[in-house]
Order: C-alpha cells, then sequence, then structure tokens
C-alpha cells in the first residue's frame, strides 16, 4: 500500500505537486491520470525518494521509501526507459543492480526471460528501441520481486503484443495481492486495466474513483443528431442551456436535451431526421471534462471535435 | 543498430521466485553492484590500458633519450647515490603527469555517466539512502586507479631500469625511499582520481566534471605559476605549493627536505604533501556527500 499526506513539491517558484492526499491499495490495479505537467511522474519521483518533497510525507507499507530494508524487494520502479547507462549490455545492467540486493543471475535470467529481452540482453542499451527499452525497464522492476509496482507510462513506445503484455502483467500481479499503480496517457488502456483511477490536474487530485464511476462522471447527455437540415434544427434547438454543434454538414451533437425531446421537437418541426443517438461517456471524456480546466500545455485549438464519442451499444 | 523486437510473453508466468537467502540491500552488495559497473564499461578498461601504456611509453622514451649513447649529451660520470636513485624514481614516475589526466577523467565519468544517462534514479532506488553509494564507488574507484598506479609505476621501473645504467644511473631496489615513492606515485594517481569523481559528483555533468577536474590539476596551479614567477608573490608562491598536483608530487619526489618556510613560502614533504593532498579529496568529498544527499536526483 502506497499512501501520501499533504505531499507537496515545489521547483522554485512552481508548484508540481500540490498537498495532494491518496492511498493505492494492494490486490488492485490503480491509475495514474493526469495531462503533461500535472505532477504524475514528479508524484511517483516523490514515493521513492529521488525528489524530497517540499512538505508532506508518503510511504510504503508504513514506512520511508529511505528507510526499507529491501527496496527492490518491496518495490518495483519503472520511472523511465531511460533510466539506464546507455554503455553498458541489459544483462549487466540488471546484474550491478541485482547484486545490491544479493539477487542472484537466476532471478536476472529469469526477468530478461519474462520480459523477451533473450535476444539483446548481451547488446549495449544504447542501441535500444523505445519499446525494447521499456522492456528493460519492466525487468528491472520486476527484479526484486516486489510486493508494490510504481509503473510511469508502462506501454510508451510498446508494440500492440507488448501492450497486451503489460495490461495482462499488471492484472496478473495485482490478482497476486501485489500493489499496482501505473500511469498511461492511454485513456482506453487505463479503463481497461485500473479498477481505480486518480486524477491529476495542476498537481491536485481531481477525482479518485472506481473507474466505473469516473466513467460515470462523463456520461453526459450528448446526443448526436443526423438530418439533412442540420443548420435550421440547429436553430430550432437553440436554448440557454443547450449547446449544439454542427460537426458534419447534416450531423449535430447536442447536449443538455435528451433523445426523446429531440425526436420531438424535429417531429414538431418537421425536420427529417436519419439519426438519434445518446452518446455514452468514455473514460476519455471523463478525463477531458475533467481535466478541462488544468491542462498545463493547451495545443492549439484545430476547430475539432476533441474525440469521437461512442455510440451507446 | 537496428534490434528487431521479440515476440511478446502475452502469458506472464508467475514471476515470484523463492530465493534460497533474503534478499536484503547490504553495504557488500552495493560495493559489488559499483564494482560491476565500473568494469562493464568499456571507458574503464581503456581509460587504464591508456594510462599503462602511455606511462611505460613516456617512461622508456625519457630513459633512451638520456642514454649517452643516443643523445650524446655529456653525463655526469659519478652522480652521488641519492641523485641516481632519484633519477631512477624520476624517470619511473615520469608518466604520472599523462596518467593523472587519464585518471581523473574516469574518475568523472564514474558518477557523470549516470547523471547523464539517468543511470543514477536507477541506482538511487534501489539504494535510496545514497551514502553507501558514493562510499562504494570511491572505494572501488581508489583500488582500480591505486592498481593501475601500481601496474603502471612499477612496470615503467622494471622495463627502464635495465637501461639507466647506461648514463651511470645504478637503481637500488633495496632502497626502502625508492620503493616509498613509487608506492607513493600510485598513491597520488588514486587520490587525484578520487578529487576527480568528488569534482564529477559535485558537477554531476560530465563536460563539466572534466573541465573543472582538470582546471583544478592542471590549469590552476599554472596559472597559480605564472602569477608566482612574474610577481613574486609570497601568497601566489603558496597556493602554487598547496595546488593538489605539487603538494601530491611530493609523495613520489625521492628527495624531500623537510617541511620549512622560508622567508614565508612554504615548502612541503613527502608527509606534509600527502595530507594536503587529503584534505583536497576530503574537503570535496564532503562537500560531494552533502549535496548528494539533499539534492533530487
Amino acid at each position: 500500500m502506497i499512501e501520501a499526506i499533504g505531499l507537496t513539491k515545489r521547483y522554485g517558484a512552481k508548484t508540481a505537486v500540490d498537498g495532494i492526499d491518496f492511498q493505492v491499495q494492494p490486490g488492485r490495479v490503480t491509475g495514474f491520470l493526469g495531462p503533461n505537467g500535472a505532477g504524475k511522474s514528479t508524484t511517483m519521483r516523490l514515493i521513492v525518494g529521488l525528489d524530497r518533497p517540499t512538505s508532506g510525507t508518503v510511504k510504503l507499507n508504513g514506512k520511508r521509501y529511505v528507510d526499507l530494508k529491501a527496496p527492490l524487494h518491496e518495490v518495483g520502479i519503472l520511472l523511465d526507459a531511460k533510466a539506464v547507462h546507455t554503455g553498458r549490455t541489459a544483462y549487466n545492467h540488471l546484474l550491478a543492480l541485482a547484486a545490491t540486493h544479493g539477487i542472484g543471475r537466476k532471478r536476472v535470467n529469469e526477468v530478461i526471460a519474462l520480459t523477451g529481452l533473450e535476444s539483446v540482453a548481451r547488446k549495449r542499451v544504447g542501441g535500444f528501441s523505445l519499446g525494447m527499452g521499456q522492456r528493460l525497464g519492466m525487468a528491472t522492476a520486476l527484479l526484486g520481486d516486489p510486493g508494490i509496482l510504481i509503473l510511469d507510462e508502462p506501454v510508451n513506445g510498446l508494440d500492440p503484443e507488448g501492450v497486451i503484455w503489460v495490461r495482462t502483467l499488471a492484472r496478473h500481479l495485482a490478482s497476486e495481492g501485489r500493489t499496482v499503480f501505473l500511469s498511461s496517457h492511454l485513456m482506453s488502456e487505463m479503463a481497461q486495466t485500473a479498477d481505480q483511477i486518480i486524477v491529476l490536474g495542476r498537481g491536485k487530485i481531481i477525482a479518485d474513483a472506481p473507474v466505473g464511476d469516473i466513467i460515470a462522471l462523463a456520461a453526459g447527455n450528448a446526443v448526436r443528431v443526423r438530418t439533412p437540415d442540420a443548420a435550421r434544427f440547429a436553430t430550432l434547438l437553440a436554448r440557454p442551456d443547450v449547446t449544439t454543434k454542427i460537426t458534419e454538414p447534416d450531423l449535430i451533437v447536442v447536449n443538455g436535451l435528451p433523445a426523446a425531446r429531440i425526436g420531438e421537437l424535429a417531429a414538431g418541426s418537421q425536420v427529417v431526421l436519419h439519426e438519434l443517438t445518446p452518446l455514452a461517456g468514455s473514460l476519455e471524456d471523463a478525463y477531458l471534462a475533467l481535466t478541462e480546466d488544468d491542462v498545463e500545455y493547451h495545443a492549439a485549438n484545430l476547430d475539432e471535435p476533441t474525440t469521437p464519442m461512442e455510440p451507446v451499444q | 543498430m537496428t534490434t528487431t523486437t521479440p515476440p511478446a510473453t502475452v502469458t506472464p508466468p508467475s514471476p515470484v521466485t523463492t530465493p534460497t537467502h533474503p534478499i536484503r540491500l547490504t553495504f557488500r552488495g552495493v560495493l559489488k553492484s559499483e564494482f560491476i559497473k565500473l568494469w562493464t564499461l568499456r571507458s574503464t578498461f581503456w581509460c587504464c590500458v591508456i594510462v599503462i601504456v602511455l606511462s611505460v611509453g613516456i617512461g622508456l622514451l625519457l630513459a633512451t633519450v638520456q642514454a649517452p649513447a643516443r643523445a650524446g649529451v655529456p653525463v655526469n660520470p659519478s652522480p652521488t647515490t641519492a641523485a641516481q636513485q632519484a633519477t631512477a624514481v624520476r624517470d619511473a614516475t615520469v608518466g604520472t603527469g599523462i596518467g593523472q589526466l587519464v585518471l581523473s577523467v574516469l574518475g568523472v565519468l564514474v558518477i557523470s555517466g549516470e547523471y547523464s544517462t539517468g543511470m543514477i534514479r536507477s541506482t538511487f532506488a534501489a539504494e535510496p539512502k545514497r551514502l553507501p553509494t558514493l562510499f562504494a564507488k570511491a572505494i572501488v574507484l581508489g583500488i582500480t586507479t591505486f592498481v593501475v598506479g601500481l601496474v603502471t609505476v612499477f612496470g615503467t621501473a622494471a622495463i627502464i631500469f635495465p637501461l639507466l645504467p647506461g648514463i651511470h644511473v645504478h637503481p637500488n631496489w633495496g632502497d626502502s625511499k625508492l620503493e616509498l615513492a613509487l608506492f607513493g606515485a600510485a598513491g597520488y594517481l588514486a587520490v587525484i582520481s578520487l578529487i576527480a569523481f568528488s569534482i564529477g559528483a559535485l558537477i554531476r555533468t560530465t563536460a563539466g566534471g572534466i573541465a573543472a577536474a582538470i582546471g583544478l590539476i592542471l590549469v590552476a596551479p599554472t596559472i597559480l605559476d605564472i602569477v608566482a614567477a612574474t610577481t613574486g608573490a609570497t601568497w601566489a608562491q603558496n597556493l602554487v605549493a598547496f595546488a593538489p598536483t605539487n603538494a601530491g608530487g611530493k609523495l613520489y619526489a625521492y628527495v624531500s627536505s623537510a617541511p620549512s618556510t622560508t622567508s614565508g613560502v612554504v615548502s612541503l614533504d613527502a608527509h606534509t604533501g600527502g595530507l594536503v593532498l587529503l584534505a583536497w579529496f576530503v574537503v570535496l568529498f564532503v562537500a560531494a556527500a552533502v549535496l548528494l544527499k539533499r539534492r533530487d536526483a
């Protein structure tokens, strides 16, 4: 279990993590979501003592990371794939880290096999692709057979097979009663992998709830309306608390009106409808809705719908 | 270089193994880890080879050009025993000048290489108290450079001493002062590399660390020397005497007079010079240790 209390980190005048409290429970996968610059990586660095908190504490099974008797055995960390000396081979990298805890060559070979690195284990890490680097990072994290896993963007750079492998592994490790805490920017990936989601924005926790609840937050009231008379119908629907957006010449996305009411209005105004679909929110929508005001680095507005919405099954 | 992606293991076997002994972080383990780290990088091997080859080569060159047959210079036909031994030590340790530069680069790289590649995060995740890592690195580096120094100096001596009788120098291996001076040269190289290591730990970048280390070892004494020579200022002459290279150089000088102060200018001997060199290391190492503990990795 990971427990943070009032965790704060300032870099000069900038507050990266702003007094956050959270718990990551064993036996399930906890996802850590947030826009770039929200403070996810900083939080993970604070957990393992690479950065020193400005104030607040974070404990692992009741102890500070620095006080653990066998850090590699208690916590496995993938902070970024490039935390490796590029001049050393993957095997020697793992061997050197294993030596600190008296972990033998047998286990080094095991994690190499487990992460599918056999063919490149004797090659120097400098020539590795991002995906290979991630696999080596996972091998490093698993080296000490840890009870807690902290994985920062573990699927970043992996091929689809690798993504499935990480997902399966994360679920498997959690099912063994381990604590799995992982961040990802792939919301769909998170929806499939995580049980609990913590959403971070501008250094503060915006949401901390089971994944189902988070998705429910976004199960808004958007309705997709397809009609050849889009422009006219959009003006007919106009009301103070209703927004309409014509996304294609014959397509309107309506917010604030239930589908039934839109159908009635169409009938009343003799507007032909080709489609009338209530849209369910996805984790992605929920995430975007939650972090709307907390995005540190906005991309230039390309005047496009932000995410394609999925029809209700 | 291209790497092929191996097939992913989709069904993970349980990663649980039952260790035969408890998995625990120990200082012994950290030492072993640092030893593996040092010797699994090519730069270490090449730095050591370069030191040995260059030093022996320069010693050999010096011994050869001194030979009267080659140089055609008049040679004192009956130098005193002490002068003979001093010449022998000087020729055997002449390579330390270049050796110290290469070993300084190695000393900086041992720590800066971890910062520049991000390895330091893996290192400190495995050993979060940090100071054991710093100590282990220093021990492994110190032993390595001392051994390289011994091989270099004694190797050079073994190769060139048979040539020295040609210039009426008859090195006497039985002279403990000669052996001490040769050991002193190896010790000097080890401490210089540790000073560079401490600078690397303070500055954390390879380029900055090497520049600062070379600056302290080579550039600063030279500039001070020029200032001292042109102004004749006592303070400048004393600073020159206390520079790591000059103070440490007394460790491998065969003839060293007792420490003295002549009209305000200090002169060090092997003991005091060695202590001054050690003081440089201790001050820089303590500063590195304090900052290592306090700074974010």
